[in-house]
């Protein structure tokens, strides 16, 4: 019997085509941006875990800032001086430390030919040392390092066309690099960075174009303002230190911070009291990308949730509709012999096969928008630039998010269907009949 | 067990309406036969509607006592109620009722599908009663696709497929022209002459003649009996 009632059921659900398909749309909408938002989520935070991992695991930041649970960097001050980079250098658990000052570079220009300039806008200049390779993951194609003291440079693949794809810089070929200040300085290519692992520190920094040595391109412009005029030191904004293992990246982070807030350390002194050394490692970085990503994605999928809601919602109101609408029918059904419980389920199942239909295209629609919507953030991503420019997003499915989408639809369902049909149930015959 | 297939004792049934009462049937006792053909006439308001609905197990007496073919309905639930309905009683309406969305055959078996059993045995018993009724043709057409003299036969086909002791013909050739509602009443006298009991509740004077027997009501009670 129950399955007679339900053939009457889909019978029913056939000779209302079109609004069964409105009300099933709901449902399929709600169920699949459920799980497009949530497969976005999570093929973003994978993405975005893979490009932190390209950072050395053991790398730590060293900067300036306001510290606490939730330290954030400031670019502002510049105040770890060579003598610091020395001194860190010595430290037990410290394997490597590279400076980086950052020289505004507004434009490259190069000499094509007799009275001829090609002007390009800047790039991103870090003066550093050798040891930025090592930190950074990365390593030389062709050239070699470039020497302090000496007007060289590497620069990053992306640099190399600068001048158009057909005209790549080599190394040997000499450019010219104006700074913010109108300083124009030139500089020889020495050597041309791999595309491969980029780095990227959470808006404060992006990879690096251009790397320079300190002097001549960073402390003739910048570094010479920390300190007395008479004592003038070179000092950077940043440092990057590895530890020897990933075992002792807490240990060099306590050795660093005691370094540096002692008496020895020349940072301490050009410190001004708003801020506080911070160490950011890594491990840090991951909690946090991790923790915004994960408030963004509850908030998106509540969103995604309140749709299926409202799907739900559709379904409650198509089937208080057909209920009022079949109050007639109802009434004949119970003359003929039909239960309460008989008419609870004809339209019960109703709104259960809209809930599971609902729920398994939306799935499947889910499943292939998902693919369009991480192809559409890729794109995004593309725009972006810098360090995001490498790899691309993968389709990382939340397949927990398929069984509670379609679940939850799946009793949104029945839960809409429950009033309607109980209204319908506890009609009484003899008005039914009578109603027009 | 006695011969009356209805038997009802000072049955009364009140409704109420806001603050004031309406009695419907005052203290009615009437005994039905078992092959009878009564017409239970009246105007509007005489209680010849609700007297319907309860002998249809639709509705509960207020007090009294109404014993359909041995059952006494005055004292069972919603759901015997259903039960006894689907067995005991064929419905015909004025306005046919069919479920517009089921075919001539599933709207015929569709009192079956309520009491269980197997479609085949449903399907078989509806397709004899739609012989019966001269529609065979017309087996998988919607009711939308039949005349209003079409629709009445299934309607009758349906009343009779749980073979009930009665059948409840309320106004049925209400909506249908002369001929063709001469034509169903042909088709009940028939029914009658197989001897099913029927009760056709009516104000039109012009079908008094085809039953044995005519209840007139007047404010809820039973004012002749011939």
């Amino acid at each position: 019997m129950i399955r007679d009632i339900f053939t009457m059921a889909l019978d029913t659900m056939k000779s209302y085509k079109i609004r069964t398909f409105l009300t099933l749309i709901g449902v399929i909408i709600g169920v699949a941006s459920v799980i497009m938002v949530t497969t976005a989520g999570n093929s973003v935070s994978t993405f975005i875990a893979e490009q932190w991992n390209l950072f050395n695991p053991t790398g730590m930041v060293i900067g300036l800032g306001t510290g606490g649970a939730v330290p954030q960097l400031s670019i502002r001050s510049v105040v770890f001086t060579t003598n610091d980079v020395e001194n860190i250098q010595r430290l037990p658990s410290i394997k490597t430390v590279a400076p980086i000052g950052i020289v505004p570079v507004i434009k490259i220009l190069k000499r094509d030919g007799f009275l001829k300039w090609e002007s390009r806008p800047g790039e991103t200049m870090y003066a550093s040392t050798e040891a930025i390779l090592e930190i950074l993951n990365m390593e030389l194609e062709e050239g070699t390092m470039f020497q302090e003291g000496k007007n060289e440079i590497v620069i990053s693949k992306n640099v190399v066309e600068t001048f158009g794809k057909d005209k790549p810089l080599k190394v040997g070929d000499t450019i010219y690099l104006r700074r913010v200040d109108g300083k124009t300085l030139d500089a020889k290519i020495v050597g041309i960075l791999k595309q491969s692992s980029s780095f990227s520190m959470f808006n404060t920094l992006s990879s690096p174009g251009i790397i320079c040595p300190a002097k001549p391109y960073y402390s003739t412009y910048f570094g010479s303002n920390a300190g007395s005029i008479l004592k003038r030191v070179v000092a950077y904004t940043i440092l990057l230190a590895e530890a020897k293992d990933t075992k002792q990246v807490q240990e060099a982070q306590n050795e660093i911070l005691s370094y540096l807030n002692g008496t020895g350390s020349d940072a301490n002194q050009y410190l001004d009291e708003n801020s506080d050394f911070v160490v950011i490692t890594q491990q840090y970085i991951l909690d946090r990308v991790d923790k915004i990503m994960s408030v963004i994605r509850t908030y998106i999928t509540a969103i995604a949730l309140i749709s299926l809601l409202i799907g739900g919602v559709g379904i409650a109101n198509i089937m208080f509709a057909t209920v009022t609408e079949r109050t007639r029918e109802i009434g004949t059904m119970m003359a003929v012999g039909a239960k309460r419980r008989d008419i609870l389920q004809l339209f019960l199942y109703q709104s259960m096969v809209i809930g599971l239909l609902g729920g398994l295209t939306g799935c499947i629609l889910g499943a292939s928008g998902s693919w369009f919507v991480v192809d559409l953030l890729n794109n995004s991503i593309q725009n972006l630039g810098g360090a995001f420019s490498t790899g691309s997003i993968q389709l990382a499915y939340a397949p927990e998010w398929f069984l509670i989408a379609s679940i939850v639809g799946i009793l949104i369902g029945i839960a809409a269907g429950v009033l309607p049909a109980r209204k319908a149930a506890k009609m009484d015959p003899v008005v039914a009949l009578r109603y027009e | 067990m006695s011969e009356y297939v209805i038997e009802i004792d000072s049955l009364t049934k009140i409704y109420k309406t806001g603050k004031t009462d309406f009695k419907a049937l005052n203290n009615v006792d009437l005994n039905i036969n078992k092959g009878d053909f009564v017409a239970i006439m009246g105007p509007s308001g005489s209680g010849k509607s609700t007297m319907m609905n309860i002998i249809g197990c639709l509705d509960r007496p207020t007090s009294g006592t109404i014993i359909i073919d041995g059952e006494n309905i005055s004292t069972v639930n919603d759901n015997q109620l259903a039960v006894i309905r689907g067995r005991k009683i064929g419905f015909i309406f004025q306005k046919f009722n069919l479920m517009p969305s089921m075919t001539a055959l599933k709207n015929v078996s569709l009192p079956m599908v309520f009491l269980g059993g197997s479609k085949a045995d449903r399907d078989h018993r509806a397709f004899e009663l739609l012989a019966k009724v001269g529609l065979t043709n017309w087996a998988t057409h919607l009711p939308s696709e039949l005349s209003g003299g079409q629709q009445q036969r299934i309607a009758i086909a349906r009343a009779l497929v749980n073979n009930p002791s009665i059948i409840l013909a309320d106004e049925p050739t209400g909506n249908l022209d002369t001929k063709t509602g001469e034509q169903i009443m042909e088709l009940l006298v028939a029914l009658n002459r197989e001897g099913k009991t029927i009760l056709l509740v009516t104000h039109a004077i012009a079908l008094k003649r085809f039953a044995n027997r005519v209840v007139n009501m007047l404010d809820g009670e039973v004012t002749e009996d011939t």
